[in-house]
């Protein structure tokens, strides 16, 4: 806007016609989530398409529980990527850290609101589930760990990765140096300084890494635990919640790390090395889930319960298998163009990309799938088999909540650099100063 | 301290629902609420059929699942053997539904509007006959505060957004009555009682009959014990199921 705001880099300060037109599209989907959650509050979880199962017929967890799962996986890439660079020195991935730890934020904060979308008492909910939180439940890990333990962990990692760049976003005048100085809080960039930033950063992602695994693990234990639910007790649920939330959180970072590139005046900084990273990642993970999906359908085909079988025919013949094959056809195919790009050497952003977006949609639907047969037709007693269909209210809750996320993300690259600067500006700034 | 047991005589069983009936006079329980349900099953091909029923209170488990999954302890398990609900600390996750293998958990999906199974003030039948007089659906009972935990517990209060089911009629057995099923049925299919008092009715109907519990392999360890029967199996359909309505 202003020619003094426009001298900072990477699109910071200025916003353009496009942005605010997205913007106001992202609130407008926003605002309506809010307007249904108003709804489902007053009138309670009626108005969506939960029931009771049993003589009701009905799931009584559906697309909050799938979506709840789906953000948290989400939120797997940023500190995953984050960590890796970190710990095993990929300095080809730095471009894409600080992007990557706001998806972690986000996504996490997200996980957290649906979790509340979900209860029938959400204000008792945010008092009680720490005030009387049990370990013992599998349900901890997904609430009170999850938001307590791993979203603050990743917001002190975020916060402590921006210093360096908040320091020197503060030398520049601007209508935000006030911010940017606040979020320095001191920091200079001398050299000892530096070390021990480096040496601070490095131990919590240690740190982070357990606890990123514990928080997906228990949430797959939300599931795998469940011995009197067929399609649930499994021990390969939370290693294959793991697996799928890398996944789903590297496919996101491979889009919003092509938006950037696009759209982001700098972005090139993001090179094609950066996609050629993450699609390895996504066709070894891609592989690896592949090999669970095969593992649990052979275990269940060749030993599984009378109920368990009949459950499996459900996903691969019956009502569900749309879902199942939309989601693992999406799943071939991400592999396959990982695969071809690997062995051919020649990688395309556009393919990582639409590889990032197919995992995306596994990831979606197998959630799904996850969460709802075994409520409808999983019951050990002879019930009527069940149904759900989600309605209005669940829909515009959830893409309320991901056009929240969205606008979250577009706003902060607006006020603090979306890509860390590079060492190189430093210099430059230093001599420049000098 | 007593260890409350329940058995449940299967082959005096006929069907006729009246246990679900006096529980949701006791419990006022919403409509399509079912804390005790009687399964009408089928076995077998026309003219070879066998018709059987099977009422399914909760199991008040030993190892219950739902207890050991509620993220807040709001179900909790009491030394006597109750498996309760305390409606003011349930947060309406429906994690202990999700992990029940019963189905005997019926969410609060709204506030509940009629007063009890029977809306008393809005059938015009019912209303004239009572003229005027409506009998009282909240009972003091139910709000107070039971066993010696002091906790309290959902039974015919019913609030939004909480998890409900049977209760083996806390509020009658502190008392010294029976559950409110087992008082009612016509032919005496339930015993209720102290499994460590040898002279107990449920003692000595579990001496004299053989008997299994429902869906032990899961690892539950129910309080229910069936005398006399067999547990479904693979080819058992139900028929007459009830019709759960838009839900409550």
């Amino acid at each position: 806007m202003t020619t003094r705001a426009s001298a900072l880099p990477y699109g910071v300060g200025r916003i353009g016609r496009g942005a605010v037109a997205l913007m106001v599209l992202l609130l407008l989907v926003a605002a309506v989530g809010v307007i249904a959650y108003v709804h489902q509050f007053r009138q309670g979880l009626i108005v969506t398409g939960l029931r009771d199962w049993g003589t009701l017929g009905g799931a009584p967890w559906g697309v909050y529980i799938a979506f709840d799962v789906y953000f948290v996986g989400v939120s797997f890439a940023g500190i995953t990527v984050a960590a890796l660079i970190r710990l095993l020195n990929l300095q080809h991935l730095r471009p894409i850290s600080r992007m990557a730890e706001l998806l972690t934020i986000v996504s996490l904060m997200l996980a957290g609101v649906t979790i509340l979308a979900d209860l029938g008492q959400p204000l008792r909910g945010i008092v009680n589930l720490f005030r009387y939180a049990r370990p013992q439940s599998p349900f901890f890990g997904t609430f009170s760990l999850v938001i307590s333990g791993y979203l603050f962990a990743s917001l002190v990692y975020f916060y402590l990765a921006g210093r360096r760049d908040a320091y020197l976003m503060a030398q520049q005048p601007s209508p935000l140096r006030g911010f940017y100085r606040l979020w320095a809080a001191g920091y200079r960039d001398t050299p000892a300084q530096r070390r021990r930033h480096e040496r601070v950063s490095f131990w919590l992602a240690l740190g982070i890494i357990p606890l990123l695994i514990t928080a997906h693990s228990t949430l797959g234990l939300v599931f795998g635990l469940m011995s009197g639910r067929p399609g649930w007790f499994s021990a390969l649920q939370a290693p294959g919640f793991v697996v799928m939330a890398g996944l789903s959180g590297i496919g996101h970072i491979a889009v919003l790390a092509a938006i950037y590139r696009r759209f982001l005046p700098g972005g090139e900084r993001i090179d094609r090395l950066v996609f050629r990273w993450l699609g390895m990642f996504l066709l070894i993970l891609g592989l690896t889930y592949v090999y669970f999906t095969l593992m649990e359908l052979l275990t269940t085909g060749y030993a599984g319960t009378h109920k368990e079988q009949e459950l499996a025919r459900l996903l691969l013949l019956g009502r569900y298998a749309p879902y199942f094959w939309v989601a693992m056809g999406a799943l071939a195919l991400a592999i396959a163009l990982n695969a071809w790009q690997a062995f051919t050497g020649r990688w395309s952003i556009a393919l990582v990309v639409a590889s990032g977006v197919l995992v995306n949609i596994t990831a979606i639907g197998k959630r799904l799938l996850i969460v709802t047969p075994s409520l409808t037709h999983g019951a050990l007693l002879p019930y009527e088999p069940g149904a759900y269909v989600p309605t209005w209210v669940e829909v515009a809750i959830i893409l309320g909540l991901m056009a929240f996320g969205a606008l979250a993300i577009l706003l902060f690259g607006k006020v603090f650099p979306i890509i860390e600067l590079a060492p190189e500006t430093e210099r430059e700034r230093k001599e420049a100063l000098a | 301290m007593p260890r409350y047991a329940m058995t449940i005589d299967l082959s005096r069983c006929m069907g006729c629902r009246a246990c679900m009936e006096a529980c949701k006079v006791e419990n006022a329980t919403p409509e399509a609420h079912f804390w005790m349900y009687v399964f009408r099953f089928e076995e077998g091909e026309y003219p070879n059929t066998r018709l059987s029923y099977l009422p399914r209170p909760c199991q008040h488990c030993d190892n219950a699942p739902c207890v050991k999954v509620c993220p807040v302890g709001a179900r909790y398990k009491r030394e006597d053997g109750f498996v309760l609900t305390d409606f003011q600390r349930c947060i309406g996750c429906r994690y202990c539904e999700v992990a029940c293998p019963y189905g005997v958990n019926y969410f609060h999906w709204k506030e509940p509007r009629k007063a009890q199974y029977v809306d008393w003030g809005q059938d015009q039948g019912t209303r004239q006959r009572a003229a005027g007089q409506s009998p009282p659906w909240r009972k003091p009972e139910h709000e107070q505060r039971h066993g010696s935990e002091r906790r309290l517990t959902v039974g015919a209060v019913h609030v939004k957004g909480v998890m409900g089911k049977c209760t083996f009629c806390v509020q009658r057995v502190e008392k010294g009555l029976e559950p409110a099923c087992v008082a009612n049925c016509p032919v005496r299919v339930f015993e209720f009682g102290d499994l460590d008092d040898p002279e107990s009715p449920v003692s000595r109907r579990l001496k004299q009959s053989p008997h299994f519990r429902l869906l032990e392999e899961v690892g539950t360890q129910p309080r229910v014990f069936y005398l006399n029967g067999a547990p479904p199996s693979a080819e058992t359909r139900q028929f007459y199921p009830v019709k759960g309505g838009k839900g409550a």
